[in-house]
């Protein structure tokens, strides 16, 4: 130290004062730490599949642990199990209340889960943990398509479900290219209107701690990674390091294009197409293979709402055509003395 | 019988664009909400696509297109022309009431226009309640676009408005439909195919509209 000369010191100090600024403004940092961020930031995380060894030495991967203590308060509170009706006329009900230890599969006690999975890859067997959770994806279908406005995009990013208003339709999870939203009956807005008739319950799935991103902290899945393997960021700094990270390890990205844009990315070592077989293969040899919770990883995906948005220009041309079209109509009419 | 002409091929194809587009929208629509499945409608025969949210989405976004053109037509048509014999007028409410009780009773009903109070009272109602419809239609629509992303409480709002105006809508197409129950009434019907109506139903229960008519007539 006493060699460093007062003007290197400063010059070192200053370096090092710029990257503590560039590390603090952007990646595992908040909303509101972010340099400039203020409204209109969109937040997203990369799940860096190479460094995820799915906490081999724990019993429950860290990230599901600290998920499930995270969000205890907003798991659902349901009836008893005997007070919950079948979905009438249908002889089943989706009631999660004795199975909330689960952990390896989405419940609506569970939001995260880490599949593991052996892939074979240049010649060698590759495991692969892979940390899944609702992909907060760029234009949400879940969001877009429920009838009652009950599942939205914040403007930070992580999409959320409004549990008051949710009826438990389920039309979210089957519209999800990865049937993430879980349905809990027995608790919400059906009950106080005709149980055993209309409703299902509520859907719950990850909302990105979306509590914790707006007190400026960062997602508990994300701070809990002992390997550090999920990084959380803005979107699109997250976007760029995703891109850096693949072509470092020369591997591939999950999330960009899928479902029309993600704003979670997974990178990983081996081809997605492979590990979306061992999971479709795995999930074919469960008891129940319709299983919803165990998210598959369809290679681009495409977005449920595509065609319907396709339709858009005919959309806002028909009050032109009809005015146009009336117009002329009653122009001839007129002319011809009607 | 003689027969003189009520409803021009315009006025008819509007009615029944908008009958029809309506008619899918409100079922696409409850195969969003969604219901097919849920009670085994989808099982029957021939209605299995039913349950298929992306079938009834792309439904319900064609007869959307469809009733989107058919009102903007009606609007502009009759704007032009100048037509605004069904908007209501004051004292609609008391005469309808009017005419509802002589029906029930047999009584003497007041003189109608070329439409009864009621038929202008409830074209106003299904009109308030399509614009409502079609206006946050329209929000859902350009809300779905990867460009466009609203506040949840303005999602809410939204679809609660789309929501409630539908449900108003259903029950006042049952009244509408109701209206044939009187069997006064249903000497309109043929009119709304074929655009004529019984020239002796007219002079007598029309007849403000039916001497207009005559008038027009002798000056030309």
């Amino acid at each position: 130290m006493s060699k460093l000369s007062r003007r290197e010191f400063l010059k070192r100090s200053a370096v090092s004062g710029a990257a503590a600024a560039v590390i603090m403004s952007g990646l595992n940092k908040p909303a509101h730490a972010s340099a400039g961020a203020g409204k209109g930031v969109q937040y997203g995380t990369i799940i860096d599949l190479t460094k995820c060894d799915g906490c081999s030495h724990l019993k429950v991967p860290a990230c599901v642990t600290a998920c499930r203590q995270e969000n205890k308060s907003k798991f659902p509170k349901p009836v008893p199990s005997e007070e919950i009706n079948y979905y009438w006329p249908h002889k089943k009900k989706e009631d999660w209340q004795d199975k909330k230890q689960l952990t390896n599969r989405l419940t609506p006690y569970n939001w995260t889960t880490v599949q593991k999975v052996t892939v074979e890859h240049n010649g060698r067997e590759v495991e692969v943990h892979i940390p899944r959770r609702c992909m907060h994806c760029d234009n949400p279908p879940c969001a877009n398509i429920c009838p009652f406005g009950a599942q939205g995009k914040t403007p930070e990013g992580p999409v959320v479900i409004n549990h008051d208003l949710c009826f438990g339709g389920a039309k979210c999870r089957t519209v999800c290219p990865w049937g993430i939203p879980a349905r809990q009956a027995g608790v919400g807005l059906y009950m106080k209107v005709a149980p055993q008739y209309l409703g299902g319950g509520v859907m719950y799935k990850c909302d990105l701690c979306y509590h914790r991103i707006k007190k400026g902290q960062v997602p508990a899945c994300v701070e809990s990674c002992p390997r550090g393997a999920i990084t959380f960021g803005p979107r699109e700094e997250i976007k760029q390091l995703a891109k850096e990270r693949a072509k470092e390890i020369g591997g591939y990205i999950y999330g960009e294009n899928e479902n029309g844009g993600t704003s979670t990315l997974y990178v990983s070592q081996v081809p997605f197409e492979k590990i979306h077989q061992q999971l479709a293969k795995q999930k074919a040899g469960q008891p129940n293979p319709e299983a919803p919770g165990y998210p598959l990883m369809p290679v681009n995906v495409g977005n449920y709402l595509d065609t319907a948005n396709g339709l858009l220009t005919s959309m806002l041309v028909a009050p032109v055509a009809g005015a146009a079209l009336a117009g002329y109509t009653a122009y001839k009419k007129m002319k011809g003395g009607e | 019988m003689e027969k003189i002409k009520r409803h021009s091929l315009s006025v008819r194809f509007v009615h029944w664009s908008v009958a029809i587009s309506t008619f899918l929208c409100i079922f696409s629509g409850f195969g969003q909400m969604p219901v097919y499945k849920r009670y085994k409608i989808d099982q029957l025969p021939g209605l299995a696509w039913t349950s298929d949210f992306s079938v009834t989405l792309l439904i319900h976004y064609i007869a959307a297109i469809v009733l989107i053109f058919a009102v903007a037509y009606h609007i502009v048509y009759h704007l032009i022309r100048k037509e605004f014999s069904i908007l209501p007028r004051r004292g609609d409410f008391k005469e309808s009431y009017q005419i509802i009780k002589a029906m029930l009773t047999g009584g003497e009903e007041p003189e109608s226009d070329k439409y009864l109070a009621e038929q202008r009272l409830a074209y106003a109602y299904i009109a308030v309640m399509l614009i409502l419809i079609i206006i946050t239609g329209i929000i859902k629509v350009l809300k779905n676009l990867p460009a466009v992303s609203l506040e949840m409480n303005t999602l809410t709002a939204v679809s609660a408005v789309h929501n409630a105006a539908t449900m108003l809508l259903i029950l006042g197409i049952v009244g509408h439909l109701a209206a044939f129950l009187f069997k006064a009434n249903r000497p309109l019907l043929p009119s709304m195919f074929t655009g004529m109506v019984d020239k002796e139903y007219a002079r007598h229960r029309h007849s403000i509209w039916y001497r207009r008519l005559q008038q027009k007539n002798d000056k030309s």
